[in-house]
């Protein structure tokens, strides 16, 4: 029921992802996106091969649904699966990892998520930008749209979080 | 075992990650121009970076092939240069001195050598080159930068010889090219430090004048620079000794030309009989 639940909810976290390439564009230097949050929550029981095959999955069906260029989400995200259980094990300590216990806002503290957040989010975004760039953008361009892009991800990722592992997970 | 079990999943991860970044990049590569060039571009920066890195690899282990030819032309160029050397001598000197320049001509081969000890206070050598070789005792080993030591034992194929950084072994040395002549020994302390003795104190010099073999030992030919003085003592009020800074660096010694002096049993027998009748 548990894991129904989770891939029903993380397929309507992708259709809003979707929604979110394709018609909120605030800006050039804002990037919003939720996959990487998305991916840090896929249950730690999951092995990271498979997580990198769901992650390239979702990654290439944003990629298909929205304008940019096919492949740009996967290329980013494959790396934030393949990272996701050390940043865990890092940032949450190995007891949770070990015991494959999935993580929450209560259980891991405001703190600890937040940072797991950001690093993903940074993963993500260093690739995704530099990539999409394709080094014709200059350096304070990528760096200023890196900042706002991973403060807007942050703030979006809190709420992805409570929906995706909620603290009776 | 264990270790193997724990080293399989992590390949077939990276494995897994290797290919779905491929096929992310092929995609991103196929569908955006910018993108097609940018990651062309990344690619031929990569294949430049390893091929640079092949290359020097290569070269590193090419260079003891290298050595060795460049070893086998110095001593093709010492040789070249010896002959020369004696040409200048017969047109230059006149009939009497062009005939005892001929007497003392040198023999040059080139040599690997093969063992060596620095630390000690009685230091040796042993080159790859023996009697079968051309090797004869007494012979001088020389380099460019210097002279080394002196054969001590000849077998078939190698020989043993005394390095310079050895007590027992003493050579002529020369102040500039046309100064006062002594004996010059290692200082048994450094790798790069001689003593040249018995200057009269009525010879000037400088500090950082050079020093070269005088030839007068039927071992070494003449004005090969050996080193640079350094500082001066005055010995019983009569002669100078001066500290010598020696260009030859013997902890990176590698090859080595043997110097042969053609004339040394003529000369050697001659000493015989003029000391015989003495």
């Amino acid at each position: 029921m548990m894991r129904r639940s989770f891939v029903f909810v993380y397929i309507m976290l992708l259709a809003v992802q979707m929604l979110l390439s394709d018609f909120v564009r605030i800006s050039p230097y804002v990037t919003l996106t939720i996959l990487p949050v998305m991916v840090l929550c896929i249950p730690v029981k999951v092995p990271t091969s498979l997580t990198m095959i769901i992650a390239f999955a979702t990654g290439l069906a944003v990629d298909f649904f929205s304008d940019g260029v096919l492949g740009l989400n996967a290329l980013a995200l494959v790396p934030v699966a393949l990272l996701r259980n050390p940043i865990l094990g890092l940032v949450m300590g190995n007891e949770m990892l070990e015991k494959k216990e999935g993580f929450s806002m209560a259980k891991a503290g405001f703190g600890k998520v937040s940072t797991a957040i950001l690093m993903v989010q940074a993963l993500f975004l260093v690739i995704y930008i530099l990539a999409d760039g394709a080094g014709t953008r200059p350096l304070t361009f990528n760096a200023l749209r890196f900042a706002v892009s991973l403060i807007a991800g942050y703030l979006l990722s809190l709420f992805v979080v409570g929906f995706l592992a909620p603290d009776n997970r | 075992m264990a270790k193997e079990r724990s080293i399989v999943p992590v390949i077939f991860i990276l494995a897994v990650f290797i290919i779905l970044e491929v096929a992310s990049l092929c995609l991103v590569s196929s569908n955006g121009s910018l993108q097609k060039i940018w990651i062309a571009r990344q690619g031929h920066r990569f294949q430049a970076k390893v091929w640079g890195g092949t290359q020097g690899i290569m070269q590193y282990f090419s260079l003891k092939k290298q050595n060795q030819a460049l070893a086998e032309e110095n001593y093709q160029l010492t040789m070249a240069l010896g002959d020369r050397m004696a040409e200048l001598r017969d047109i230059g000197a006149d009939s009497l001195a062009a005939k005892l320049g001929s007497h003392a001509d040198f023999r040059y081969i080139s040599a690997t050598i093969v063992k060596v000890s620095r630390n000690r206070q009685h230091n040796y050598l042993i080159i790859d080159k023996g009697s079968e070789d051309g090797i004869h005792l007494q012979d001088g080993l020389v380099t460019p930068s210097g002279i080394v030591g002196i054969v001590d034992a000849v077998d078939k194929h190698y020989s043993y010889a005394i390095s310079f950084m050895n007590p027992e072994i003493s050579i002529s040395a020369r102040l500039g090219t046309d100064g006062a002549v002594g004996p010059l020994s290692w200082d048994g302390k450094s790798r790069s430090g001689g003593v040249l003795k018995e200057i009269p104190l009525q010879f000037k010099f400088q500090p950082g004048d050079t020093v070269y073999t005088s030839g007068y030992s039927a071992i070494f030919p003449p004005d090969i620079p050996i080193g640079t003085t350094g500082d001066a003592r005055v010995v019983n009020g009569a002669t100078n000794e001066i500290k010598v800074n020696l260009f030859q660096d013997f902890s990176t010694l590698k090859y080595v030309i043997v110097v042969e002096n053609i004339g040394r049993e003529e000369i050697m027998s001659l000493e015989s009989v003029a000391f015989g009748e003495g």
